[in-house]
Parts: structure tokens; sequence; C-alpha cells
């Protein structure tokens, strides 16, 4: 019997190395095949998705709103060339775990074995700039959604894409805030997670507050498993600081936050990374109200044709508003700014593919390096210059946590244009 | 022919290293070189903890450390300093070894699950240090202009490149761990391993014997580290210090054989190419974790000596020269 279970042990192994070693052809799939007459070509985007690991619950996120893309794009009869061709779209993506260790392999696996035309950067800025090195060694256009570092965009790579607002503009909005509403607000704390993405932000967010003149007379990182803050709290107190910005992650936000309301610490303003778009932010009760946190987007932003018409751009794709519904009668969730950047990466390559009326990776590469339009993400153009690819069009929306009656909700307070509220100030807790 | 078969393990050991390095190079298949890449490293990983781990019997769960230090000292030197990869691989190998040796001095008078617990503290330590060390760019880490795989031919070239340097880091661990385990060196290795206080009054200098093992096996993780990192072409603490990575390391160990040369080389092999297999099957790729958790809990329940544990076991003839 034991034999028999080392036999079949064996077997399994063995079968499994050899067809690992023979690159898994059964899987590979061809890339643009012409279907039926040659009038329908099917374009492949590959991508790695983190179905597991740490990034799990954003990546899945991003990945359901590009399928949601997808599948409507699909649904509608792909994209008419004025050639005649219609263009249609499928996915080939993999579990990359969470795991720089084979996004490399991966993405390799996606340019060559399964022919993408098209690719979609993994979750987070490390894994996308691992990804890169390969796109770009293989010509393939990569639009980066899910990641904000500015650095990626100044090693010299031609055709990476960025949508997200780069981590250096993410919380200067905030500081424009306090300027617009509390001139009264001279010292500044900055309080943020010891981590790549955080600190980048901070820094940024740092030097151009004291730019603008303010005094900065706290800046100081946490570990990202802080579950105690006080020591902080302590900090900014004897700082004599009148807003506070910083944060990292949900969790540790969203710890901050109450501690700072148990502690009744006297600030007026509090800006924090991620966490308070979170709609789990609102479980706080009173410690999340006049709580303003940055996102990429938000279902309540008022992107419409009007305001592009206002800003002289041109509007493309659906509104926000269309795109939550879809979103939410699909997956049953409220979409986040995660899922948005998901299905925004796809109406940006639509849109690229109508300008260029053509899939050739050149043709498409030149009508995204002269994109300026307005969709319901926002704002998208790209740099051309020295930092190729890096988003300067896109704005982050800032909400502020409010009351109507009872009840907490989620006002969008800048920028103006967008905004559903004016920003409650100063903090009363 | 007598020297062949005294040799064996080593021709075979090198025989399978050669043939997993030629292949993507005779293909000329990018797919298949960055899977062998992928496998090679670990298979360097894996024989490089053997020889603390197996031959030494001090089970390491931090032995990433040296992969992540070495990375970081490499990747400091090209895309700050502009050194050449060859000097920073050197250096990425020497920043490891002489970690190893400062750490070793200390934490090797530990045994067992106490040794054990210190390596993890190690790792630990080392990566909160980078985290806060400004001129490794601290939490954001570092990121290699492109222009700098320009000068070894452009990208392309340049991850050709690293895979040549892989093969023969590979190669080079795989004649350590051999000279470590037919040395007399390696036989007061295995002796601490069996019995600690009875190799020393056989004569052993146990401390200067487990610190001098405990550097052989972080040099070669450290060049590794340099050489992966400079592929990627970023580096931040998380990426460079991941604990799973030693646990893994010591999986492939544990599959394959421990304190045998050629276990680890099949092991990390038979390890990788299951994860490669399932994390792209359409049938597994969902499930894919799940697959490999309860695969190798089978392989560890049954054959608890590891593959090359087991023939030895088995097969009392192959006993001599499969080591």
């Amino acid at each position: 019997m034991r034999r028999k279970l080392y036999l079949l042990l064996g077997l399994l192994l063995v079968a499994s190395m050899v067809l690992a070693g023979c690159g898994n052809k059964a899987t590979s799939t061809p890339a643009a095949n012409a279907g039926g007459g040659g009038k329908e070509v099917t374009v492949t985007i590959g991508f790695t998705e983190s179905q597991t690991g740490k990034y799990n619950v954003d990546s899945t996120a991003q990945t359901q709103g590009l399928k949601l893309w997808m599948e409507q794009i699909n649904a509608a009869g792909g994209i008419k060339l004025s050639d005649g061709t219609v263009v249609k779209f499928k996915a080939v993506s993999y579990d990359d775990e969470s795991k720089a260790d084979k996004v490399q392999q991966l993405y390799t696996r996606l340019a060559t074995e399964d022919k993408a035309d098209f690719l979609i950067s993994p979750y987070s800025s490390g894994l996308t700039s691992a990804a890169a090195v390969v796109s770009e060694q293989y010509g393939k256009i990569m639009l980066a959604t899910g990641a904000a570092s500015d650095s990626i965009f100044k090693k010299g790579y031609e055709r990476v894409y960025q949508l997200y607002t780069p981590a250096s503009h993410y919380l200067t909005g905030a500081v424009d805030i306090l300027k617009a509403n509390a001139p009264d607000v001279k010292k500044l704390a900055f309080v943020y997670e010891n981590s790549k993405f955080s600190t980048a932000v901070v820094t940024a967010a740092k030097e151009y507050a004291a730019k603008q003149g303010y005094d900065i007379v706290l800046f100081e990182g946490y570990d990202k498993d802080t579950t105690d803050f006080g020591a902080f709290i302590n900090k900014i107190q004897d700082s004599g600081a009148e807003a506070v910005l910083g944060g990292g992650h949900f969790q540790d936000g969203e710890t901050f936050a109450r501690q700072i309301a148990e502690k009744k610490l006297p600030i007026k303003f509090l800006a924090l990374l991620v966490a308070p778009p979170n709609p789990k932010f609102a479980e706080l009760g009173d410690a999340a109200l006049g709580v303003v946190g940055p996102s990429q987007w938000e279902a309540a932003a008022a992107y419409t044709p009007e305001a592009a018409k206002k800003a002289g751009l041109t509007w493309f794709g659906p509104s926000s508003a269309e795109f939550a519904k879809a979103y939410k009668e699909k997956y049953n969730d409220d979409a986040g700014y995660h899922a948005a950047g998901g299905y925004a990466a796809g109406v940006v390559l639509q849109k690229a593919i109508i300008d260029a009326d053509s899939v050739d990776p050149d043709k498409v590469k030149a009508a995204l390096d002269k994109m300026d339009i307005l969709t319901f993400f926002g704002h998208i153009k790209f740099d051309t210059g020295d930092a190729h690819g890096l988003q300067i069009g896109h704005e982050m929306v800032y909400i502020q946590w409010q009351k109507e009656g009872d009840k907490l909700v989620k006002q969008v307070v800048w920028p103006k244009e967008g905004a559903t509220a004016k920003l409650l100030y100063p903090l009363t807790h | 022919m007598k020297s062949l078969r005294q040799h064996t393990s080593l021709w075979l050991s090198l025989g399978v290293i050669v043939v997993m390095g030629a292949w993507p190079i005779i293909t000329g298949n990018a797919l298949s070189r960055e899977t062998m890449f992928t496998v090679l490293r670990s298979v360097a990983l894996a024989s490089s903890l053997n020889i603390l781990l197996g031959y030494t019997g001090y089970v390491s769960f931090g032995h990433v450390v040296f992969f992540g230090l070495g990375g970081y000292v490499g990747f400091y030197l090209i895309a700050v300093q502009g050194w050449s990869l060859w000097a920073a691989l050197l250096a990425g190998g020497v920043a490891a070894g002489l970690l190893a040796y400062l750490v070793g001095a200390a934490i090797l008078r530990l045994r067992g699950a106490y040794f054990a617990l210190a390596t993890i503290g190690i790792n630990e330590a080392v990566r909160a240090f980078i985290n806060n060390f400004d001129p490794f760019g601290g939490p954001t880490g570092m990121t290699l202009n492109f222009k700098i795989y320009k000068l070894y031919g452009g990208p392309g070239a340049a991850l050709q490149l690293a895979f040549y340097v892989m093969i023969g880091l590979t190669l080079a661990v795989v004649l350590l761990s051999y000279w470590v385990r037919t040395s007399k060196f390696g036989l007061g290795l295995l002796a601490i391993r069996e019995d600690e206080d009875a190799a020393e009054v056989m004569g052993v200098t146990a401390p200067a014997a487990k610190t001098w093992a405990f550097v052989l096996s972080a040099v070669i993780p450290g060049m590794i580290g340099a050489i992966f990192f400079f592929k990627n072409g970023t580096i931040e603490p998380g990426l460079a210090f991941p604990l799973h990575t030693s646990i893994e390391m010591i999986v492939m160990i544990m599959l394959g054989g421990q304190g045998t040369v050629l276990g680890p080389i099949l092991g990390a092999a038979g390890y990788e190419a299951l994860r490669d297999y399932l994390l792209v099957s359409p049938v597994f790729k969902n499930i894919q974790l799940a697959i490999s958790g309860i695969l190798l809990l089978i392989i560890v329940l049954f054959i608890p000596r590891g593959a090359v544990g087991w023939v030895r076991q088995r097969y009392a003839k192959v006993r001599r020269w499969l080591i």
C-alpha cells in the first residue's frame, strides 16, 4: 500500500516537473487572432493579480474593475476601427502572491507565451517596478494602476503609463485645503507609517508645506504594526501643532484617528492617508467626524461632460454614477478607488486604441502620449519628458466625514470643482 | 574511472545544474530562462543554507537576511555609486559574509530553538535598520535607472547576463557544498551535528567551525541578492527580507534531503517546478497554494528524510557515492 502511495507521489512530482519545465505550452494562447473574415481582432490584455497575500483585497478590486470594463466593451460589440476591424478583448492573468519573486517570470510568460498585446501592472509600486523592466524589454505598453510611486517613472521607461496621482502629489492637496480654509494654522505635524508609500507621500507633502510657509514642528514615522499611538499623540501635543497630516494604511490610520479623539488632542485639522475614504472608517463613530482623507476616486466627485467642457478637455467614457451602478450590480459591492483604477485602465486603453485607430503598439503609444482627457476617474494626461509616463493630469479628491442629521456621511471637500460640501473646520472632538 | 565514481554526487549535481542552465540558452526561450533563473536561485539558496542546516545541524529561520543585505549593498553600489556589476557582486558577498562572521560569533553559542529564534531576530533587526537608513533609501528603497542596463547591452542583454551569473553562482555553491561535505572541516561539522559536546571532546573547535560554516553559507546568498535585485530593478525592505523565503529554503532542503549535496538541488528544483506548474495551470491556478501545501504535507509525512535521504536509506549500495 505504502509502495503504491510513493509511486503515486513520485509520478505526481515528475509530471508537475515535466509540465513546468516545458513552459506549460498547454496554457499558451495566441495574441491578436484574426477572427471570422479577418475583421475581428481579439486583443490579449495580460496582468498579474494578488489572489493571495497582503495585497489581495485591493488587487482583487482592481481586477474586478478591469474585468467589468472588458465585459462591457465586448458586450457592446468591441471597438470599431475606421477600416471596419472590430477589436475585442480577452484577459490572461496569474497570481503573483503579492510577492516580487515571480513577477518578472510571470510577465515574461505573459509577453512571450501568452503573447499579450497590452499589459496592466500588478497592484503596488514595488511589484509594478519589477514588472516594468520586463514590459519595457519586450516593448509592451503597460498601464500602471495601483502604483503611485514617482520613482518608477524616473528610470527612463518609454512604455509605462501611470493612472494614479503620484505619491509626490498625494497629500499636497491637504496643504492647499488648509491654505484655503484655515489661514490661522501655522504649525504642522507629520506622523506617518514607516513604509515605502507613506514615507514618499509625506516627504513630498512636507517639502510642499515648507515652501508654502508652514512651520513643520514634528516629522516622525511609526512602525507598521503600531497599535498604541500614545507616545506620538503626546509628542504632537508638546510640539504645539495645530494640524496633523500622515497615516499609512487602513488599520493604523483608523487606530490613530480613534486615539486622537479619545485623548481629545487639541488640533484643528486631521488628514490621513488611505483609511478615511474606506466606508468602514465610519465605524469609528464621532471619532471619524471631520477627518479628511485623499482618495484617487470617489463616486460623488462631480467629473462630468459639463466639467470637461468648462476645463476645455475632451470627455470620454461613462460617468462615475454609471460605473458605480454597474459595479454594484455585478459584484454587489460599492466600488472604491482601486476598482475605479482598474476600470479606468481599460477606459484609457480603449480611448488610445480609438485615437490611434489601430492596435499597433507604436500608434497606441503615440495616442497615449498625446492623451489629455477627462474621464469618470478624473483628468488623465501623461508626462512625455524626462519622467515619461508619469501621471500629471489626475488630482486627488479629498473627502471628509461629516454629519447629516445623526448619520456620518462622506463628503467631497476638495478640489472645489468636485466638492459636494464645505470643509467642516475646525475639528470638534 | 575510480575517481569518477568517487565523485559521483558532484558530477551528478553539476550535471543537473548545467542541464538546467543550458536548456534556456540552447532553446533561446526567454520564459525558460526566467523560470530557470528562479529555480537556480532557489537551488543556490537552499544549497547554501544546507551547509549550516544539513551539515552542522543549526536551523536558521532568518537566512534570507544575507540575501537581502547582499542585495542592498550590491544595489547601492551599482545604482548610487556607479560601481560595475562584478565589483558590486563581490561586495554583496563580502557584506553578507561579514555580517555572518560578526553575528555568528555571538548567536552560534545558542543551540536548537534558541538559535532559530535568534536568526529570526537578526533578520528583523537588519530590516528595521535598513528601514531607517537613509543612504539605502529608508522605507522607500532604491530604483535602478534604465540607462544602467544599457551599459550591459540593454535590458534584454542585462537579463541574459544575470542568468549567466546565476548559473555561475549555483555551480560555485555546489562545488563549495561538495568540498565542505567531503573535507575534514566538513567532517567536523557533521560531528557537531550529531553531538556537539562529543565533537569538542574529540578535538573539533566547535565555535570556530560553526562560525566558518555560517560565513560560508552566507556569502553566496549575498551575491545572489546582488544579482537578483540588479535584475529586479528595484529594492525595498519588504522585498529584500521576506521571512517566507527563509522558510521555503528549509522546506526545499527537507524535500530533497538535508545533509546531502544533491538533496537541496533536487528539493529546490522540485519545489519550484511544482509551484510554477500550479501557479499557471488553468485547473489549479486559483487554488495553487492549497494544493502545493497538501502535496508538501504528504511528502514530509511519508518521506521525512527527503528524496535523496530516502534513496540512501533504501538502497545500501548507493549510500557510499550518493552524498
